[in-house]
C-alpha cells in the first residue's frame, strides 16, 4: 500500500473507528496516502457492512467511501489475546483512532496510557460525540444529536419553524476535524518526540459552526436564526425558477451588482423600484423585494440565468442535485469525482482527491472498500509475523472473528 | 494575518456586536492571531509580505486567480521565490476546473455542493414543504473549505522534509462534496437523494413541552430502550415490531405515536430519563444554552476574549483537546496592524 508520493507517505494508523466520522476522517488521511489499517470482527464489523434500516437501507452497502484505500483485519476485542495483537498493531503505528464511547477504550486495555507504553510516542485519536471527560462525555449519539448539542440545529431553520436536524455533513466535519488535528499532533511530535491524546468531541465541531453566535451569546445577546437570508446583503437567498424544483442561489453583496443583476434580468419592476436603490433600502424592503425577485425569476431558466450572472459578476448558482454532481467536468477535471469499479463493484462515482498537491500529487482513490479480513497476511504475516498456523489457531479460538 | 489598507471585510462583516461596530464573526476567526497591513496592490508595500515569507512556513491565500497577478501571488512565483514555502489556495470553486474563475458567497456554495438542495429534512421539510430549500447556518461550507485547507496545509509541511514547499489547491465546493459524499455513494446505489425523502424512518426533530429535541434509535437496544422510556404503551407491544426493517416501514405510525407522548411531556426531563434507559437523545440547545454549558464549561471549551477596546466576551477555543498539552486558552482579537513590518519575536 505504499505510494510514496502522496504527503502522508509512509505514516501508519490504526483505526478502530466503525461509524461515520471516524472511518471518514482516517479515510481522509487514507487519500493522501497513509497507511491505514481498518479493526473489526465479524460482530463489530463497520456500520456499512450491516443495513440502515432506519435510513431505509436494507441491506449493506455495495461500496463505501468511507473506507477506500483501507486495509481489514478481523480482532475480537473481547478476548485478551485480541487485546494484546491490537497493542502489537499500535506499537508499529503513528497514530491510533477510535471512536468508542468514552472510557471503553480503557476498560478493553487499550486506553492511552497503555498504548503509550508499547508505543511511547502515539497518537490516539479519540472522536467521540461528547468528548472524553465532562457531565455529558457518557452519552451516546450521532450527527443529528450532535447538531442539537452544539446549537448548529438550533441556529439553522425558517425563522418560523422548528429547528433542523443535521445529518452526515456534520458527521464528516467532524471526521475533517479529527484528521486536521491528528496532522497538528504528528507534528507536535516530529518537533518533541512526545506521544499525544487528541479528544475531539463532535458536538463541539457543532458549535464552531456557530462560533459567532456563541461570542454573541456569552455578551447577553440572543442571536437570531436567519434562514436564507443575511444581515448584510439582499437580495441573498434560494428562488425558483421556470423549471419545478430547480432554484436559483444568489447573493448580491453590493450596488453595483444589484445593477448588474438588474442588466441581466431586464426587469422593470425591480428596476424602477427606489425602494430597492441602494444596500440599506433594499435590507429594510427585504421581503418586499424576495417577493417580486421570486415572481420575476419565475420565467427564468435556472442554468443558463447563473451562468450569465456570473459572467455579470453576480454570485449565482444552481441548487443542485447529487445527478447535476455527478455530471459535472468541473468536478471531474480536479479529481473531485472520480469512477471507481471492482469485482463485484460495477463503474459507479466516488468522491475523490480533497485537495490537489503540486509535489505530492499520488493523492486520491487507490483501492477499493477492503473486504472483512482482507488484509490479514499482510497485517498479521508480514507486519506482526504470525505464522499461518498461529493465525488458524486464533481464528479456531475466535480471537481472530 | 495580512489585511489590505482599513482592514479586512470581516471587520464589519455580520452579525455585530449589539451596540457596538465590532463584528462578532470577525471576532471568532481572528481570535490568537495577529494583524499585519499589507496593501498587496503597492509594489513598494509588498515588500513586507515577502519579509514574512521569508520564515513563513505557509501561505493561506483566497485570492481570486484572476487577481493574483497583480498581488505578486502566482504560484509558480512564489515557488520560485520560496522553495520551502507551502502555498495553499482556497477558493470557492478551486484554482483549477472551469469555474475556478467563478465566485460565491455560503448560500451559493452549500447549494453547488449539493447539500443544500437536501436541507431542510424531517420535520421542518414537514411543515413547510412548499419553501425554497433551505441552508445551514453562518458559513458552514466556507468552514469545510478552511477545515480541508488547513489539514491540507499540514499534510504538506509533514511532506517538506522530503519534497520542500509546494502548492496546494483547495475548493471550498470539494468540501462541501465531500463531506456529503453519502449523497453520492447513495447515487450508486440506485437512489437521488431528496429533501422530502432524505428522512429517518422514525425518530427525528420532536417538540416537546419546553422545547425540541432529537431522537434517533439506530440499534436495536436503543428502540427497546425508547419503549421504555415511552411506559411500553401497547401499541409498542406489537411483536412485528421487533424487526427492524417493519419499524422502518410502520415510521410515520411510530412518529405519530411518539409526536403525541412528546408533546406530553417536558423535554428536560424526557432527554434526562432518555440518557439513562440509552435512549440517544438531545435537546436542541440555543447559543446560550452551549456557551453556558456545564459540559462545556468542565471540559474547558469555553474561554475568555479580549474584544478591541478591552470588552470581555467568550470564546469556543476548538472544538478538539489536546489532552497531553492543554491549548492556550485566552484569546484576543488583534487590533488593525498591530503587527509591524519584520521579524517575529
Amino acid at each position: 500500500m505504499s505510494c510514496t508520493s502522496a504527503p502522508l507517505a509512509g505514516v501508519r494508523i490504526a483505526d478502530f473507528t466503525i461509524h461515520a466520522a471516524g472511518p471518514f476522517g482516517t479515510q481522509l488521511l487514507a487519500q493522501l496516502g497513509a497507511e491505514c489499517i481498518k479493526i473489526e470482527s465479524k460482530t463489530r464489523p463497520d456500520a456499512f457492512r450491516k443495513p440502515h434500516a432506519v435510513y431505509g437501507r436494507m441491506t449493506a452497502a455495495t461500496f463505501d467511501q468511507v473506507s477506500v484505500n483501507k486495509l481489514s483485519v478481523r480482532l475480537n476485542l473481547k478476548q485478551p489475546e485480541a487485546v494484546q495483537l491490537a497493542k502489537r498493531l499500535v506499537s508499529i503505528c503513528d497514530v491510533a483512532a477510535e471512536s468508542f464511547r468514552a472510557g471503553v477504550m480503557k476498560r478493553l486495555g487499550l486506553g492511552f496510557e497503555e498504548l503509550r507504553a508499547v508505543k511511547p510516542d502515539i497518537i490516539l485519536l479519540s472522536l467521540s460525540s461528547c468528548g472524553q471527560s465532562g457531565p455529558d462525555s457518557h452519552f451516546a449519539g450521532y450527527a443529528p444529536l450532535f447538531g442539537a448539542w452544539g446549537g448548529l440545529g438550533w441556529m439553522t431553520g425558517y425563522a418560523d419553524g422548528p429547528p433542523v436536524e443535521m445529518r452526515h455533513v456534520m458527521d464528516h466535519s467532524a471526521g475533517i476535524h479529527a484528521a486536521l488535528a491528528a496532522m497538528a499532533a504528528l507534528l507536535q511530535r516530529r518537533r518533541t518526540g512526545k506521544a499525544q491524546h487528541v479528544d475531539l468531541a463532535a458536538r463541539d465541531v457543532a458549535s464552531a459552526m456557530i462560533g459567532d453566535a456563541l461570542i454573541q451569546a456569552s455578551m447577553g445577546f440572543t442571536p437570531a436564526r436567519p434562514g436564507n437570508s443575511h444581515l448584510s446583503f439582499a437580495p441573498h437567498g434560494v428562488y425558483p425558477t421556470k423549471q419545478p424544483d430547480r432554484w436559483l442561489t444568489l447573493a448580491v453583496r453590493s450596488d453595483a451588482e444589484w445593477r448588474a443583476l438588474l442588466r441581466e434580468l431586464a426587469q422593470p419592476v425591480l428596476s424602477n423600484d427606489q425602494r430597492f436603490a441602494t444596500a440599506e433600502a433594499r435590507l429594510h424592503h427585504r421581503d418586499d423585494l424576495d417577493a417580486l425577485l421570486t415572481q420575476s425569476l419565475a420565467s427564468f431558466d435556472a442554468d443558463t440565468t447563473a451562468e450569465r450572472l456570473q459572467c455579470a459578476g453576480v454570485c449565482a448558482h444552481v441548487s443542485w442535485s447529487t445527478l447535476d454532481i455527478a455530471r459535472d467536468p468541473h468536478f471531474r477535471s480536479r479529481g473531485a469525482t472520480t469512477e471507481v469499479s471492482g469485482a463485484d463493484i460495477p463503474s459507479r462515482l466516488a468522491v475523490g482527491a480533497p485537495a490537489r498537491f503540486s509535489k505530492t500529487s499520488d493523492v486520491g482513490i487507490r483501492r477499493l472498500t477492503p473486504a472483512l479480513g482482507q488484509d490479514e497476511d499482510y497485517v498479521f504475516g508480514e507486519l506482526l509475523g504470525l505464522s499461518s498456523a498461529q493465525r488458524a489457531d486464533l481464528q479456531r479460538r475466535e480471537v481472530i472473528l | 494575518m495580512v489585511e489590505p489598507p482599513g482592514g479586512s471585510p470581516l471587520r464589519t462583516a455580520p452579525p455585530l456586536l449589539d451596540g457596538t461596530s465590532q463584528s462578532a464573526l470577525f471576532a471568532f476567526l481572528s481570535s490568537g492571531k495577529h494583524s499585519l497591513v499589507c496593501d498587496l496592490l503597492s509594489q513598494a508595500a509588498r515588500g513586507a509580505l515577502q519579509d514574512e515569507l521569508e520564515t513563513a512556513h505557509i501561505l493561506i491565500d483566497d485570492t481570486p486567480v484572476r487577481d493574483r497577478g497583480v498581488r505578486n501571488l502566482d504560484p509558480d512565483a512564489v515557488a520560485k521565490r520560496f522553495p520551502r514555502l507551502i502555498h495553499v489556495s482556497v477558493l470557492p470553486f478551486g484554482a483549477s476546473g472551469p469555474k475556478a474563475d467563478w465566485d460565491a458567497e455560503e448560500v451559493n456554495l452549500l447549494h453547488a455542493g449539493g447539500e443544500g438542495y437536501l436541507l431542510p429534512n424531517g420535520l421542518s421539510h414537514e411543515r413547510f414543504p412548499d419553501r425554497p430549500p433551505l441552508k445551514i447556518y453562518g458559513h458552514f461550507s466556507q468552514y469545510q473549505g478552511g477545515a480541508m485547507a488547513a489539514f491540507a496545509a499540514l499534510s504538506a509541511v509533514w511532506a517538506a522534509p522530503e519534497v520542500g514547499g509546494q502548492y496546494v489547491d483547495v475548493s471550498v465546493q470539494d468540501a462541501v462534496l465531500s463531506v456529503g459524499a453519502f449523497a453520492l455513494q447513495r447515487l450508486g446505489d440506485g437512489s437521488v437523494e431528496h429533501r422530502s425523502t432524505r428522512r429517518f424512518r422514525y425518530g427525528g426533530v420532536f417538540e416537546a413541552r419546553g422545547g425540541f429535541l432529537e431522537i434517533l434509535t439506530l440499534e436495536d437496544r436503543q428502540w427497546a430502550a425508547l419503549v421504555e422510556l415511552l411506559g411500553q404503551p401497547a401499541w409498542a407491544q406489537d411483536e412485528t415490531l421487533r424487526d427492524p426493517l417493519e419499524r422502518s416501514r410502520r415510521g410515520d405510525e411510530i412518529n405519530q405515536h411518539i409526536r403525541a407522548w412528546m408533546s406530553r411531556h417536558n423535554v428536560d426531563e424526557i432527554v434526562q430519563r432518555a440518557q439513562q434507559l440509552g435512549v440517544p437523545a438531545a435537546k436542541y440547545r440555543t447559543p446560550a444554552d452551549v456557551i453556558r454549558g456545564e459540559h462545556e464549561r468542565s471540559r474547558g471549551v469555553v474561554a475568555p476574549l479580549i474584544l478591541e477596546g478591552g470588552k470581555q466576551a467568550e470564546v469556543l477555543v476548538a472544538p478538539f483537546q489536546f489532552r497531553c498539552t492543554p491549548l492556550q486558552t485566552t484569546g484576543r482579537v488583534p487590533v488593525l496592524g498591530e503587527r509591524l513590518p519584520g521579524p517575529v519575536e
